[in-house]
């Protein structure tokens, strides 16, 4: 239940959420929820326009399936919005944070301020481990001056749940709030919101600095639904910029037809190149993990790695890959702590924190931990590498969570698969372009 | 076609007759990796009288039932076609409480198949019209959507009466009618056999409530089925 006006403050909420005395509050817009438009029923939340053969109830009412995982909208409903004053307290020194920026960084940094000055789209194209959220500051910074609304999501909660306590660090007396499905918290007003892309759903013409990270991954690549979350959740006026160390295809295209402008970062913080991947055939190693059993390659690595104590990720593709390769594990009775993890696992932040604790040894992951999420210092194999799940930018993106602190700059990436797979060999040469391209600025 | 469930891709070839051995439908409106979270009762042990899941020291009748017999008046067996188990509590968020329609389809084929073949006059539970002004639909006619159905019962307000009496707790729950028969349809079930359908058996009291109604209105015989227990 929403009781206070500065909830509603650049935001798009259903009217029967508001207490009973806030519904009649003079500052409150109220659009149905559903319009209709050309005959059809338009969402005005998510903007899809409804099949009526879906969208029909038996009592004479449409509802939207497409965001009813956001709290329906139906033919009943009211959507409620009050402008957004950008009502924050100035801060002298909004940044607490004392880090410094590489010349590299700082220049990327400094293209960031001005796409938002001049309102632009922009694409910032950086490795993995390029220091993507440093580089962000001096525009949180520069937006806080101004007393500008900042949002910044991501299609991933893992990657919310990993950035917000950094912004929150970065600017400790700046008021900010972390908004995702799992969490119970409040909402709250505030200068600064890191949130999934689908929590834009509930914001309207909110934000004049718009991030999202990881903007190439599911569920926000290819999905309309969001991409109008997004359009909605920025002011007319505001500017939004994309990250990402691996463009999809509708990204590039944007580019091409200057719609969004780009810059490159090919070289990590501490400034030593992207680890390399092996390549290690295995001819049967899909009907090995079928049968439960892993390759004695797999196995003996496995072993070696728990024993030297260098901790690592070991992915597969499927959910049912968890646990054949778990089981194979067990039974070879190797001394080690470890746990499986996919998108859908209830207690998957608690594994990754026990990671992240060093009260594992592993993780067996699917391609859910591919990306947001740092171990320092560990390894990563991928078996059956060439499953078509793993796209060209899923395995960078692995490979990428190798040798992301300066303590430990290399690291192993194993890549197990029974054929060079066109990603896999994608992979391989986007990672050595980048090196490449990396040796040159250097 | 994607998944109602998850949204992914739904694997083509295997069908809902694959999974759950009925005859061949159509492509499974539902992925298999979500189709396989739900557990049906149709091969576990279960009690003869309220369809759960016999576990290995429990009595067929089990104890609930036994306490049934002796304080309902009417012989009532019912069955379910899953568990209750997390998938369908998320299930029944999604379709139930939020809302969202479409997903009758997940279980309508299966409900349908299962009453295909009956004799019985299927009569749906009711739900209150202030649910069905705010959601929109009948969760349990939508799962039997384009079966003839006998709608002939009604949510009727609660009584608070004769709470405070000494009646027994059984008695005074099903003194708590919160059914009533549509007007002129007691023709329609008069010496017929009946089945009523719910979506989920909790306490077994809902469905007894309204099969004691349809007994003492003239019905044959009634059970129950419903699709968790
Ligand atoms: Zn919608
Ligand atoms: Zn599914
Ligand atoms: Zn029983």
């Amino acid at each position: 239940m929403i009781n206070h006006i500065s909830e509603l403050y650049g935001r798009q909420i259903k009217l029967s959420d508001l207490s009973e005395e806030l519904q009649h509050h003079p500052d409150i817009h109220v659009r149905p929820a559903l319009a209709k438009i050309a005959g059809r029923w338009v969402c005005t939340r998510c903007q899809a326009k409804l099949k009526p053969t879906l969208a029909g109830l038996p009592s004479g009412q449409f509802y939207c399936y497409e965001c009813i995982q956001m709290g329906r909208m139906d033919t009943l409903q009211g959507l409620a919005t009050v402008d957004e004053p950008n009502r924050f307290a100035a801060v002298k020194h909004p940044m607490s944070w004392r880090g410094h920026l590489t010349a590299l960084q700082a220049a990327c940094a400094q293209q960031i301020v001005e796409v938002f000055k001049d309102h632009r789209r922009h694409l910032l194209w950086a490795v993995t481990g390029a220091g993507k959220t440093e580089m962000l500051f001096p525009t949180i910074e520069w937006a806080i001056r101004h007393g500008l609304r900042i949002g910044i999501a991501s299609p991933r909660v893992d990657v919310c749940i990993e950035l917000f306590p950094r912004i929150q660090a970065a600017f400790d007396g700046v008021s900010s709030v972390l908004l995702h499905g799992k969490s119970e918290a409040p909402y709250q007003y505030c200068q600064i919101t890191v949130c999934t892309t689908h929590q834009l759903l509930r914001f309207y013409h909110a934000f004049d600095v718009m991030v999202i990270d990881e903007v190439d991954v599911f569920p926000f690549s290819g999905n309309p639904m969001l991409h109008t979350a997004v359009s909605n959740a920025i002011k007319p006026s505001g500017g939004l910029l994309y990250l990402t160390a691996t463009p999809d295809r509708s990204l590039l295209r944007a580019v091409k037809s200057g719609y969004l402008s780009v810059g490159y970062l090919p070289i990590r913080y501490h400034g030593h190149l992207l680890p390399e991947v092996t390549i290690i055939k295995l001819p049967k190693i899909a009907a090995q993990i079928k049968e439960s059993r892993l390759p004695g390659q797999v196995m003996t690595m496995i072993g070696r790695l728990v024993a030297a104590k260098q901790r690592f990720l070991l992915f597969v593709p499927t959910i049912q890959d968890l646990q054949r390769v778990g089981a194979a594990i067990s039974r070879e009775k190797i001394r080690c702590r470890y746990e499986t993890v996919f998108s859908a696992d209830p207690k998957r932040l608690e594994k990754v924190a026990a990671m992240r604790s060093r009260s594992l040894d592993f993780l067996i992951t699917t391609t859910i931990l591919e990306r947001g999420v740092t171990f320092p210092g560990i390894d990563v194999l991928v078996l059956k590498a060439d499953d078509r799940i793993f796209s060209s930018a899923a395995l960078v993106q692995i490979a990428g969570r190798v040798g992301r602190n300066s303590e430990r700059p290399g690291g192993q990436v194993l890549l197990y698969c029974s054929t060079r797979s066109s990603s896999v060999k994608a992979c391989d040469r986007q990672i050595k372009q980048m090196n490449q391209k990396a040796r040159q600025l250097s | 076609m994607n998944c109602l469930l998850c949204n992914g891709q739904v694997d083509q070839g295997l069908t809902l007759s694959q999974i759950l051995s009925f005859q061949a439908l159509t492509t499974d409106s539902v992925c298999s990796a979500c189709r396989r979270q739900f557990s049906p009762l149709n091969r576990v042990k279960t009690c003869r009288l309220c369809g759960r899941k016999l576990l290995a020291a429990m009595p067929d009748p089990c104890l609930d039932c036994e306490k049934w017999r002796r304080g309902f008046p009417y012989p009532f067996a019912s069955r379910s076609l899953y568990e209750y188990n997390d998938a369908m509590r998320e299930f029944m968020k999604r379709y139930k409480f939020m809302g969202d329609y479409r997903l009758r389809a997940v279980f309508s084929p299966i409900l349908k198949a299962e009453l295909r073949t009956t004799h019985r006059l299927i009569v749906p539970i009711p739900v209150h019209e202030s649910t069905m002004a705010t959601r929109g639909f009948n969760q349990v006619t939508g799962l039997l959507e384009s079966l003839k159905l006998c709608e002939c019962l009604a949510t009727r307000e609660q009584q608070k009466t004769g709470r405070q009496s000494a009646k027994n707790r059984l008695t005074r729950v099903l003194a708590e009618q919160p059914f009533k028969l549509k007007p002129d349809t007691q023709a329609q079930i008069t010496a017929k056999p009946v089945v009523l359908v719910d979506d989920v058996y909790t306490t077994g009291t809902t469905i007894r409530h309204a099969a004691g109604l349809l007994m003492a209105a003239g019905a044959a015989s009634v059970v129950g089925l419903t699709l968790a227990r």
